[in-house]
């Protein structure tokens, strides 16, 4: 608790909050364009399966749904560089120094930033949301079915399940960061992995790349999402949640046994 | 002051037993056997790359020895958390967040240790920096950032103080400040022990001297021992290095 509380006292830096900022602002951004895409006649083979979701329950989540790989994006850069900056500051000594049993420095640090994590991306989804049902009420567009209680239903599901996704997101950050341990080589590798490896193997050999861990993150909330939407996970929603799980633990326990035992030069 | 490694409590603050730090195929320190006395000031000596950092970061638990052991304040090495609470330590420049206040970088510290923050505005005080707490303590001086690392170093209260180049940066005014502070924790029975590039300073507060080079004691005792006969620390450590002691 001690080790969480004291995290907790950093996010007052300005650099955090802009983090959170510009995920909530981009996010908004790019949900408003998408219902204005939709609402102005657009058309188009990647509109298709939004334009028939819009009306139905799922038709807001399909929408601010199209923001959620900045969300991931940003998440991923926001906590790699958040835990890599203790070592280039080489204010993880201090820390170390004061709280030398490491896996409860890590654990309470991590606590700090899945909290923040998890209320900036609730936070997100409900300022996008937000903004689309109110532009859709100003154009006189109904929104009955988007405020069902099925569709309440199914926003607590893609909820939780995004969460899930930035939980999974938050811990593979901690972990590229525990193995550079410089912010601007955790934050290159961090990108360079998302877009790179498992860009390559999609391309290249489409059913491998279903179990790889950021797809296996994003099959969650796509889960909830309309078909053709998605990302539909091919391996079904259960099986999805195993394997994101397993390369949740996998990733925590690799970075808990390097950031124990490695010497602290920096 | 005379000094010995055993004092009233029985334990000297610091015992290094065949301490060792290898990195790749290079010995940053090579079966070290040092002790420090309680309640003493120990100078710290040594060229670039002797290896008193890294000596540093081991009893502080930040690099693992390669061999050998240790007893800080009669707590092994290898239990760092039965020491820790009682050790205050600057390594290095001071490691700060710039974008948080002085006050703040003071209290995430004090959070973790679980210290009220009335010892964060106690610390603030002995350093001098109350009236800039609130600043960030990226738009600092080197001087202001030192002496917060000091701050920082002081925070739990500790009975033994590891400091690493305490001086670099500060002022005339900040060095003689350091000096009174230094010896004011000496007479509060507190153990510093400092690394530092400062012989003369050295010479006019330390009671022991522990000089090193490429990873080895050359020397262990009380500054008495060492500066025989008038001779200067400056004098006498470039001696050693040449091999004439």
């Amino acid at each position: 608790m001690r080790a969480l509380r004291s995290e907790l006292l950093k996010f007052r830096r300005w650099s955090v909050l802009a983090g959170a900022g510009v995920m909530i602002a981009a996010s908004a951004g790019i949900s408003y364009l998408t219902f204005h895409q939709i609402t102005s006649g657009a058309t188009g083979r990647e509109l298709t399966e939004l334009i028939a979701a819009f009306p139905t329950t799922l038709g807001l989540l399909a929408v601010i749904g199209q923001a959620r790989s900045l969300i991931i994006v940003v998440t991923l850069i926001m906590v790699t560089a958040n835990v890599a900056a203790e070592w280039s500051q080489g204010t993880l000594r201090n820390l170390l120094i004061r709280e030398p049993r490491r896996l409860r420095l890590l654990m309470g640090k991590m606590a700090a930033l899945l909290l923040f994590v998890t209320v900036s991306g609730l936070l997100t989804l409900l300022v996008s949301a937000a903004l689309v049902i109110g532009a859709a009420r100003s154009q006189g567009i109904s929104t009955a079915a988007w405020t069902s209680a099925e569709a309440a239903r199914a926003s607590l599901g893609f909820a939780f399940n995004e969460v899930l996704c930035l939980i999974g997101i938050s811990i593979l950050g901690m972990l590229i960061a525990v193995l550079t341990r410089s912010t601007g080589a955790a934050v290159g590798v961090a990108l360079a992995y998302v877009v790179v490896p498992e860009g390559l193997v999609a391309m290249v050999w489409l059913d491998a790349s279903k179990w790889l861990p950021v797809r296996a993150f994003n099959y969650l909330p796509g889960s909830i999402m309309p078909a053709g939407i998605g990302p539909t996970p091919p391996q079904g929603y259960g099986a999805a949640l195993i394997l994101a799980l397993v390369w949740m633990a996998g990733f925590a326990a690799v970075s808990a046994v390097v950031f124990r035992r490695h010497d602290v030069v920096a | 002051m005379v000094l010995d490694p055993m004092t009233s409590s029985g334990t000297p603050a610091i015992t290094t037993t065949g301490l060792s730090k290898r990195f790749g195929h290079r010995n940053a320190v090579d079966g070290l056997t040092i002790t420090i006395p309680s309640g003493a000031i120990a100078g710290f000596v040594g060229p670039n790359g002797a290896g008193k950092t890294t000596t540093i970061r081991m009893l502080l638990g930040l690099v693992r020895p390669s061999a050998g052991g240790a007893t800080i304040l009669g707590r092994p090495l290898s239990d760092p958390k039965s020491y820790l609470p009682r050790v205050g330590a600057l390594v290095d420049a001071p490691a700060l967040y710039p974008s948080l206040s002085g006050r703040t970088n003071l209290e995430v510290l004090a959070q973790l240790s679980g210290l009220p923050r009335s010892r964060v505005a106690d610390v603030l005080e002995s350093v001098e920096l109350t009236d800039r707490a609130k600043d960030p303590a990226g738009r600092y001086s080197h001087g202001m950032k030192q002496r917060l690392g000091l701050a920082m170093a002081l925070l739990p209260d500790p009975e033994l103080l590891i400091v690493d180049e305490p001086a670099s940066g500060l002022d005339p005014l900040g060095i003689i400040q350091l000096r009174d502070l230094l010896r004011r924790l000496r007479d509060q029975g507190k153990t510093i022990f400092m690394s530092s590039h400062l012989l003369g300073e050295l010479e006019r507060v330390a009671d022991w001297l522990v000089v090193l080079n490429q990873g080895r004691s050359l020397f262990c005792g009380p500054a008495s021992g060492l500066l025989v006969e008038g001779a200067n620390l400056e004098a006498t450590f470039l001696g050693m290095l040449r091999g004439d002691r």
